[in-house]
């Protein structure tokens, strides 16, 4: 039931020639397994973050497969795929950019689970069991997007994705915009429910103090190329 | 020796719907090649602290208490003066330099242009030093950075950039506002460098905005910890992160990767109405009831350090 990467590669055009590219990384393969972390680090510009899309399928690979319980990704068909985008979810780095601005906490929220089918009496009880394993009161529901701290967007981006029930999350970046204390916080957070839920993470970050904290697997991304720590 | 900036009981209200207290009563000085590190978490009123020295704090903002920059008080000035002032005497690096710069001018040009703004030299002469500027800063040749545009080289180098043009003209005071935050590792090193150098004649006083505890730690010569917009412990570098005094300071530096990233639990209060006795207290590990009930003051303790704290005395 794991989530892997096989012989990966992502190129981007480079400017308007034709046939000129910019190889971002290739021939890179990584497994994530439920209930583990694999760390991730690399310098700005390595090609973390596009790994991370790449996995989690918002955009795709130029050569190699994303394998999700085993089956590529780009085979599947359409009801699979849409299961698949729903067990592997992303939380980006900046938490005040993660929540539409015009709609309340709440509203957010509540889009998600009609998307997935939730009936509305339902709901209810649904989004206060996650405030409550994310840490959070239900008041800040009623809230906008910019009435609330980085500590706590980030708390609840992460309570959002819960909604969905994920088996993965790849996590980019997720404390770099945090303070130290707020982040000591958040990695804690992330622990707990990994433990309670059995989530594998793919933790991006270029802190290596983090990483190491937070991962039991570390991969350093270098000049396009994949180096798993042990694993030479 | 006189101090280059004196801070006496500033404080700053913003009154919108509801005033906001930023800053509370923050009073420190510092003088010329001192490095004050200011750090807390967001919303703690560090920048603002900035701004309001700087002089470029919004309509909205009620501004009291003195600042006194190398004799004069700053808030009895017009603005025409404090204009005169700003990026010769006083400057300010912004934090992100990519948004800080002009993208669609060459480095060159931003980094000579305070010479021409406060008419220090002609456009030859400005040229002249931002290359010299760059050549001191071990960037050489300089006709390499010149010519070049923000797009063209990193977020380290661009905080370079940055910070020669904050001090082509030499100022007196130096305020750097985050200027290590989102650069890789490495670049935080030249970044630090290069903010060292600055007060490395004596002349120059840096103010260093910063959560970043670690780069505080290594440049840093004092470090005044703020907490919801008080100063609550100022102390001198070794003093500080060997012995931290207040509970505040002792819950930040645990919450450090090289202590296993303890939180504080909670959260910061409101600066809206912030509570009645001791701001930190209901995070406190160690409370009393005097701290909920009464305000502590930022007293000496007996190594010289100052604390905000009933516990600490």
């Amino acid at each position: 039931m794991s989530l892997s990467a096989d012989r990966l590669a992502r190129a981007y055009r480079n400017g308007f020639l034709p046939g000129s590219r910019r190889t971002v990384f290739r021939d890179l393969s990584l497994t994530i397994r439920p209930g583990e972390t694999f760390g991730l680090m690399g310098n700005s510009g390595a090609g973390k973050s596009t790994l991370g899309r790449v996995i989690a399928g918002l955009e795709p690979p130029t050569a190699g497969r994303v394998c999700f319980h085993g089956r590529d990704t780009a085979l599947m068909n359409r009801s699979e795929y849409r299961a698949f985008r729903r067990s592997v979810q992303v939380m980006f780095q900046d938490p005040s950019a993660a929540f539409n601005p015009k709609k309340t906490i709440g509203t957010s929220y509540m889009e998600v689970l009609d998307l997935i089918g939730t009936p509305r009496p339902a709901q209810k009880a649904v989004i206060a069991g996650i405030l409550e394993s994310v840490g959070l009161s239900g008041e800040l529901l009623g809230r906008y997007p910019h009435q609330i701290s980085g500590g706590q967007s980030q708390r609840l981006a992460l309570g959002r994705i819960l909604l969905l029930d994920p088996e993965y999350i790849v996590l980019d970046e997720p404390t770099s915009a945090l303070d130290v204390s707020v982040q000591a916080q958040i990695l804690h957070l992330l622990k707990e429910l990994q433990s309670e839920r059995g989530i594998g993470y793919l933790f991006i970050s270029h802190d290596e103090a983090v990483v190491r904290f937070m991962a039991s697997r570390v991969g350093r991304i270098e000049d396009g190329r994949l180096v798993i720590e042990g694993e030479a | 020796m006189n101090p280059v900036l004196e801070i006496d009981a500033l404080s700053v209200t913003f009154c919108g719907k509801q005033a906001v207290h930023a800053v509370d009563r923050v009073s420190f000085s510092l003088g010329g090649g001192e490095v004050l590190a200011l750090v807390g978490e967001t919303g703690c009123g560090k920048s603002v602290i900035a701004h309001a020295v700087m002089g470029l704090l919004p309509g909205e903002a009620q501004v009291s208490g003195r600042i006194v920059f190398k004799g004069r008080d700053l808030l009895a000035l017009s603005e025409r003066e404090r204009s005169a002032m700003r990026g010769k005497d006083c400057a300010i690096v912004f934090q992100d330099p990519s948004r800080a710069l002009n993208p669609v001018h060459r480095i060159g040009r931003q980094i000579a242009e305070p010479v021409l703004i406060h008419g220090a030299g002609s456009r030859e002469e400005a040229h002249r030093r931002a290359a010299a500027l760059l050549e001191r800063m071990g960037l050489s040749p300089p006709g390499n950075y010149l010519p070049l545009y923000p797009c063209q080289s990193s977020g380290g180098m661009n905080q370079r950039f940055l910070i020669a043009a904050s001090t082509i003209l030499d100022p007196s005071l130096v305020i750097a506002d985050e200027p290590t935050k989102g650069l890789d590792p490495g670049r935080v090193h030249e970044v630090e460098d290069e903010l060292v150098r600055l007060t490395g004649g004596g002349r120059t006083a840096l103010l260093l905005i910063t959560h970043d505890l670690a780069v505080a730690r290594r440049i840093a010569d004092r470090i005044a910890v703020m907490y919801a917009g008080e100063i609550v412990e100022l102390a001198e570098n070794d003093a500080f992160f060997d012995r931290p005094s207040h509970p505040y300071s002792r819950g930040l530096l645990q919450s450090l990767p090289e202590h296993g990233f303890v939180p504080i639990p909670g959260s910061s209060p409101s600066p809206v109405s912030p509570p009645p006795g001791c701001r930190f207290q209901a995070r406190c590990r160690d409370g009393k009831a005097v701290c909920g009930g009464q305000h502590p003051d930022l007293v000496s303790a007996a190594d010289g350090r100052m604390v905000r704290c009933w516990q600490c005395r």
